[in-house]
C-alpha cells in the first residue's frame, strides 16, 4: 500500500481547500494524472498524483481543508501491473539492527483481518528502511532544515540527533528513530521539510520513495506494459509472429493512436468539465482577476456568464473576504513601502521561522487586545538578602536563584488571588475562560529570536524547583533544543529585561493570555523611610493587560500585590 | 512587469506553434531566438504537411470535378498530368509562404538560427548550426515546439522508396498504378484522395471498424460512400501481417474478415498510422522536464513543463496534433512567460479532414457524449434541402448541432460536405461564445450559401426549419 500525500504546492502554501476529487475508490491512477483540484490562497490548482496503482482508501472529503503532507488516498499496487514489477518492496528485510516496528511486520497477516492496525501511522508504512520527519507538535507540519548532522555512509542510532530544524516556534534537534547506516539523504540544508517526508534512507533498502522520484522507471514500465498489451492484442487478432515487436524497439503506437483524436473539442485534463458558458474574453478576465469561472453564476440566457457577472462575483468575494478578514483580524494590511533604494543600498532578507511567527503573533496580539500598561516599583532590598542566602540551595538543585525565578512564585500566588489575570476571552461566544491551572511562560532571548518556554503548575512548585526548571528550559532554548510542546499552554507571561537595562517598558500581552509582567533593571534609589531617605534596591515593574477583561483599578491592585510580595516575601507563605 | 520585459527566450522549432510563439513574444517586447533546421519558419505544416497537401487536394478536386462535369453537359478529355510542373507549383506555394514567414521574422528582429538545439542545462542550449559550428546560448525561458513525425511500425519497416510516409508521399515522385494506404485516418485518406485523382488505384486498410476513428459515424458515412467509388477498395477490421519487397512492388499480407485476396502486390505503400511526438530532444535529461505516457512532454495549463524555465507547446505536448492548437498554445505560453494570467483552456478546437467531401467538427461529439453519459439533443439539417448544395451538385452533406437540452446551448457542431472546413468556424465561435440555439436561428445567414445549413439546423431544433418539415415532437 502506498500513500499519496499532498505535495508541496509552492512558496508559503501549506494547505488548501479541496474543491474536487477526481478519483474514486477502486479507480486506477497513474503518476502525473490529476487527482484533485485544490483551492489555495493563490489559485485553484490541479494536483497530479505522484503514485500509481488502484485507489484503496480516500482519506479526505471535498470541501475539507487539506494540508501539505496530509494523506489524500492510498493505493494498492498488487493488481495494477504497472509499477509493481519494478518495485521490490520488502521493507522489513533490511536494517537488521532495527527491531521491526509492529506495523512493518503487518503486511502479511492484515490481509486476512478486517482491519489492519488502525493506528498505523503513515510514517512507518515503508518500514525501517527510511527515516521520516516525525510529528513535532501541534500544528507544526513543516520546518526549515537548518543543519544536517549526518552524511551518506554514516551510522545512526535511535535517539541520535540527526538534524536541526527551524519551525515556526523554535529550532529543534530531531533525533533519529531508526538505527543503521545512512544510504541516501533526500533533503538539503535550507529546504523546507514536512512531517512525514523522507529525510534519509538506510543501507540495503530500495525504499518506496525512490520509485516516486525516478520517473524514468515508471516510464519504462509503462512502455513495457503498453508493448505487452499491444502484443496481446495482436495475438488475440490472430496475427503472425512477425508483428510481435522486438523488445528493444520503441513500442509502436497503440491501435487507437492513428485515430483522429476523439476529444478534439476538449482539452486534456478538462474532460470532466463542460466548458463554462462564457465568451473567451470573459473567461480570460475571470482568470486575470483570480475568479474561477465555474463558480460564477451566469445571469444571461442559458446561464451565460457576462463580464458583469464576473465582476459582480469578484466584488462579492472581496467583500466577504474583507468581512472575514476584519472578523478574524488576520490581514497583514500594510501601507505601501517607499522605494528605499532611492536613498541607499538595502538588503532584503526573508523572514524565517521564529521571526515570521513572532511578527504574526505580536501583530495579532497588538491588533486584538486593547493594551494598557501599569507601572509600579518594588523594594527588594530584603528579598535580595534572602536571595543571596538561598542561592547555594538553588545551585545544588541545578538552578540559579534569579529575580525571575522568584517572580514566578510571586506571580503564581498573585494569579490565585486575582483569577481574572489567569483567564482568556472568547469574544465569539462572549465568554471568559478562567483557567484552573497556573502555567507561566518566561520570555527567553536567543540568537534566533524570542522564545517563551512555559513552566507548568508553577503554584505547586517551590522557588528552588522553579529556579532549576527555569535554568534548564532557558538553556534548552538557547541550545535550540526546546520542543514546541514546551512552549505551549501558558496562562501568564513574565519578561525580564533587567539583565540588559532600562527603567520600564510596555510589554505586549502574549495572546490569548490577558496579562504580562515586565521586569526592568533594579537599582539603588533613595526611598523615604522612617523620616529620612534611605538607599534601597528598587525593582521597576510593568504590567500590560487586556483592558477588555481587566479594569485599571484591578490591575493597580494586582501589581501592588506583586510589589508587596516582593517587598515582604513572608506574604507569599501567608497569602500565596 | 519590469522583470519580464527584458527576458530572452528561445523557441525550439519553427512550426505554426513555434513561430506564432516567437512572433508574439517579439511583439510583446521580449528578446527572441528562434531555432529550426529549415531555412525559414514553417515547420512540418508548411513544408511537409497541411499546406502542400492542401495544394494537391485542390488539384485533385479540380480533376474530379472536371470528370463529374459530364453530368452537367460539359465534357473534358482525360487530364494530362505534368507531374514536374505540379510539383514545382506546390513547392512554389511552400516557398512563398515560408519565405514570407522569414521576412515577418526579420521584421520583428527575431534572431533566427538555422540548426538543431540540444540542452546543456535548463537554460542553456547548444546549437549546431546548419552553416557549421556550434554555439552555446543561455536563455531565461525556452519554449519547446519540436512537433511530431510520422509513426512507423517497426515490423513493417522496409527500406525502399516503394514504402512511403506522409512526407515522401507529398514529394510526389511518381503516380503509382496501385497504392496501398495503411491507416484510415485523415492523413491516409487525404493523400489517398490525391493519388486516386491523379490516377492511382488506391486501397485503404484500417485496423478499426470504421474510417476516421473518433469522428461521429453519421459524418463519416457520406465520405465513405464517395470513397468506395473513387478508391479501389476500403478494408476495415484489417491488419497488415507482413510486407515484402518484390521486383514489381510490395507483396502485402492482409488479415481480416473482409479480405478476399490475402496476398496482394502494390506498386507503392503509404504508411499513415499516426504521428509521434518529437520529445527525444538531446540533453533533455539534464533538465527537469518530464515525459508522460506515449512520449508527450508534460505541461500544465500555462504550457509550463515540470522545469520552470521550460515551456512546451504543440504536437510534442499532446493531442490533438493540429497546427491551430499549437499556435494558440504558443501564444498562451508566451503570454504566461510575459507574466499574464492565462491558461490554455479553449471550449472547442476544430478538426477538419480535407477529403472530398470535407468533414469538420468542434466541441462535443455525439460519440463522446454517449461515452460520457452526457444528455444532449441533436439537430440535423441534410444538405439535400439546401439550394446552394443543389447548385453545386453536392447534396450528400449534412450539418448537425449538438445542444444541451436544458439550456439549449450549442455544445458541439459537426459538418460533412463540400467546404465543411470553412463552415466549421461559425460552429467554433458558437461553442466558444456559449451561443444558444435561438441565437443561431435568429442570426441572418446569407442566401444562397451553405452557411444557411447551420442556421436551419438550429431551426430544426425548434421544429421550425423553413426548408424541411419536421415538426417538434412534444
Amino acid at each position: 500500500m502506498t500513500e499519496f500525500k499532498l505535495p508541496e504546492l509552492g512558496e508559503n502554501i501549506d494547505q488548501g481547500d479541496l474543491v474536487r476529487l477526481m478519483v474514486s475508490l477502486g479507480a486506477s491512477v497513474t503518476e502525473g494524472q490529476p487527482v484533485m483540484e485544490l483551492e489555495t490562497d493563490k489559485a485553484v490548482v490541479e494536483v497530479p498524483s505522484s503514485v500509481s496503482g488502484t485507489v484503496k482508501e480516500i482519506r479526505v472529503k471535498e470541501g475539507q481543508k487539506v494540508k501539505v503532507g496530509q494523506v489524500i488516498f492510498t493505493v494498492e499496487n498488487g493488481t495494477g501491473a504497472k509499477v509493481k514489477a519494478v518495485e521490490p518492496k520488502t521493507p522489513a528485510a533490511k536494517a537488521p539492527e532495527e527491531k521491526p516496528a509492529p506495523v512493518a511486520k503487518a503486511p502479511s497477516p492484515p490481509v486476512t483481518e478486517a482491519r489492519p492496525v488502525p493506528a498505523s501511522p503513515p510514517a512507518v508504512s515503508t518500514g525501517a528502511t527510511d527515516f521520516r520527519l516525525p510529528e513535532l507538535g501541534e500544528n507544526i507540519d513543516q520546518g526549515d532544515l537548518v543543519r544536517l548532522m549526518i552524511s551518506p555512509g554514516s551510522r545512526v542510532s535511535e535517539g541520535q540527533p540527526v538534524m536541526e530544524l527551524e519551525t515556526d516556534k523554535a529550532v529543534v534537534e530531531v533525533p533519529s528513530s531508526v538505527t543503521g547506516t545512512v544510504k541516501e539523504i533526500k533533503v538539503k540544508e535550507g529546504e523546507k521539510v514536512k512531517v512525514g517526508q523522507v529525510i534519509f534512507t538506510l543501507e540495503g533498502g530500495a525504499s518506496a520513495p525512490e520509485r516516486a522520484k525516478h520517473a524514468p522507471v515508471e516510464h519504462i514500465s509503462e512502455q513495457h506494459e503498453a508493448r505487452l498489451s499491444l502484443q496481446a492484442a495482436i495475438q488475440a487478432e490472430g496475427k503472425t509472429a512477425a508483428q510481435v515487436f522486438l523488445p528493444d524497439q520503441p513500442p509502436p503506437l497503440a491501435p487507437t493512436a492513428f485515430a483522429m483524436p476523439e476529444q478534439l473539442g476538449k482539452v486534456a485534463g478538462t474532460e470532466h468539465r463542460a466548458p463554462a458558458p462564457a465568451a473567451p474574453h470573459v473567461r480570460r478576465l475571470a482568470r486575470e482577476i483570480g475568479v474561477d469561472i465555474y463558480e460564477v453564476k451566469g445571469t444571461g440566457p442559458g446561464g451565460r456568464i457576462s463580464e458583469d457577472d464576473v465582476k459582480a462575483f469578484a466584488k462579492s468575494l472581496l467583500t466577504s473576504a474583507a468581512a472575514a478578514g476584519a472578523a478574524q483580524g488576520r490581514q497583514f494590511a500594510q501601507p505601501e513601502l517607499p522605494d528605499f533604494t532611492k536613498f541607499g543600498k538595502v538588503e532584503r532578507v526573508s523572514m524565517r521561522g521564529v521571526r515570521r511567527k513572532t511578527a504574526q503573533h505580536l501583530w495579532e496580539a497588538w491588533t486584538t487586545i486593547p493594551h494598557v500598561t501599569q507601572q509600579d516599583k518594588a523594594d527588594i532590598t530584603e528579598l535580595e538578602q534572602l536571595r543571596a542566602r538561598f542561592a547555594p540551595k538553588a545551585q545544588e538543585a541545578g538552578g540559579k536563584m534569579t529575580v525571575t525565578a522568584i517572580a514566578l512564585k510571586v506571580c503564581a500566588s498573585a494569579l490565585k488571588v486575582f483569577p481574572q489575570f489567569n483567564a482568556s476571552i472568547d469574544m465569539s461566544k462572549e465568554e471568559i475562560i478562567y483557567k484552573q491551572y497556573i502555567n507561566i511562560g518566561v520570555a527567553v532571548d536567543t540568537d534566533r529570536g524570542l522564545l517563551v518556554p512555559v513552566l507548568h503548575e508553577v503554584d505547586k512548585k517551590n522557588i528552588v524547583e522553579l529556579a532549576a526548571e527555569l535554568t534548564q528550559l532557558s538553556k534548552k532554548a538557547r541550545d535550540k533544543k526546546l520542543l514546541p510542546s514546551e512552549m505551549e499552554g501558558g496562562t501568564f507571561t513574565i519578561t525580564n529585561l533587567g539583565g540588559v537595562g532600562g527603567t520600564g517598558f510596555s510589554p505586549i500581552v502574549n495572546f490569548p493570555e490577558v496579562a504580562i509582567l515586565g521586569l526592568s533593571r533594579s537599582s539603588m534609589e533613595p526611598v523615604w523611610m522612617n523620616g529620612k531617605f534611605e538607599p534601597r534596591q528598587v525593582l521597576p515593574l510593568s504590567l500590560s493587560y487586556d483592558h477588555r477583561l481587566i479594569d485599571g483599578a484591578d490591575a493597580a491592585r494586582f501589581l501592588r500585590w506583586i510589589a508587596e510580595a516582593f517587598e515582604q516575601p513572608f506574604l507569599l507563605s501567608v497569602q500565596g | 512587469m519590469t522583470e519580464t520585459s527584458n527576458l530572452h527566450i528561445a523557441v525550439v522549432g519553427g512550426g505554426p506553434g513555434g513561430y506564432a510563439a516567437a512572433f508574439l513574444a517579439a511583439d510583446l517586447g521580449l528578446r527572441v531566438t528562434l531555432i529550426d533546421p529549415e531555412a525559414n519558419p514553417g515547420g512540418v505544416c508548411l513544408y511537409r504537411g497541411c499546406i502542400p497537401s492542401k495544394a494537391l487536394l485542390h488539384v485533385a478536386k479540380l480533376i474530379d470535378e472536371s470528370r463529374h462535369a459530364k453530368n452537367w453537359g460539359i465534357e473534358y478529355a482525360d487530364p494530362k498530368i505534368d507531374l514536374a510542373r505540379l510539383r514545382s507549383w506546390k513547392e512554389g506555394v511552400v516557398k512563398k509562404l515560408t519565405g514570407g514567414l522569414g521576412i515577418l521574422s526579420k521584421q520583428r528582429k527575431i534572431e533566427y538560427i538555422q540548426g538543431r538545439a540540444a540542452f546543456e542545462n535548463s537554460n542553456t542550449l547548444r546549437i549546431s548550426k546548419t552553416s557549421g559550428g556550434d554555439e552555446s546560448l543561455t536563455f531565461d525561458r525556452i519554449i519547446l515546439a519540436t512537433g511530431s513525425r510520422p509513426a512507423i511500425i517497426p515490423s513493417l519497416k522496409l527500406d525502399t522508396p516503394r514504402v512511403m510516409d506522409s512526407t515522401s508521399a507529398l514529394d510526389l515522385n511518381e503516380v503509382p498504378g496501385t497504392l496501398l494506404v495503411i491507416g484510415g485516418g485523415y492523413i491516409g485518406l487525404e493523400l489517398g484522395t490525391v493519388y486516386a485523382a491523379l490516377g492511382s488505384k488506391v486501397s485503404v486498410v484500417e485496423m478499426l471498424p470504421g474510417l476516421l476513428p473518433g469522428a461521429d459515424r453519421d459524418l463519416v458515412l457520406p465520405l465513405h460512400k464517395r470513397m468506395e467509388k473513387s478508391f479501389a477498395s476500403i478494408l476495415l477490421n484489417t491488419t497488415v501481417a507482413a510486407m515484402k519487397e518484390e521486383p514489381n512492388g510490395i507483396r502485402v499480407t492482409l488479415d481480416g474478415p473482409e479480405v478476399m485476396e490475402r496476398e496482394q502486390v502494390f506498386e507503392k505503400v503509404l504508411v499513415s498510422v499516426g504521428r509521434k511526438p518529437n520529445s527525444e530532444i538531446p540533453g533533455l535529461e539534464k533538465t527537469r522536464v518530464q515525459i508522460g505516457p506515449r512520449g508527450f512532454i508534460q505541461v500544465n495549463k500555462q504550457l509550463q513543463t515540470s522545469d520552470p524555465a521550460i515551456y512546451a507547446i504543440g504536437d510534442v505536448v499532446g493531442e490533438p496534433m493540429l497546427a491551430h492548437k499549437a499556435s494558440h498554445e504558443g501564444r498562451t505560453a508566451v503570454e504566461a512567460i510575459a507574466g499574464h494570467k492565462v491558461a490554455f483552456e479553449p471550449a472547442a478546437i476544430p478538426a477538419v479532414v480535407f477529403t472530398d467531401p470535407e468533414i469538420a467538427w468542434c466541441g462535443l461529439t455525439e460519440t463522446q457524449a454517449q461515452k460520457e453519459n452526457h444528455e444532449i439533443k441533436v439537430a440535423r439539417f441534410p444538405w439535400a434541402a439546401s439550394g446552394r448544395a443543389m447548385t453545386v451538385d453536392r447534396t450528400e452533406g449534412m450539418t448537425k448541432l449538438i445542444f444541451d437540452p436544458q439550456t439549449e446551448r450549442v455544445l458541439g457542431v459537426g459538418i460533412v460536405g463540400a467546404g465543411a472546413g470553412d463552415l466549421i468556424a461559425e460552429g467554433v465561435l458558437a461553442v466558444e461564445m456559449a451561443a444558444l440555439a435561438k441565437d443561431i436561428a435568429l442570426t441572418i445567414h446569407p442566401h444562397p450559401t451553405l452557411s444557411e445549413t447551420v442556421m436551419e439546423a438550429a431551426e430544426v431544433f425548434f421544429g421550425t426549419s423553413t426548408h424541411i418539415y419536421r415538426p417538434k415532437k412534444s
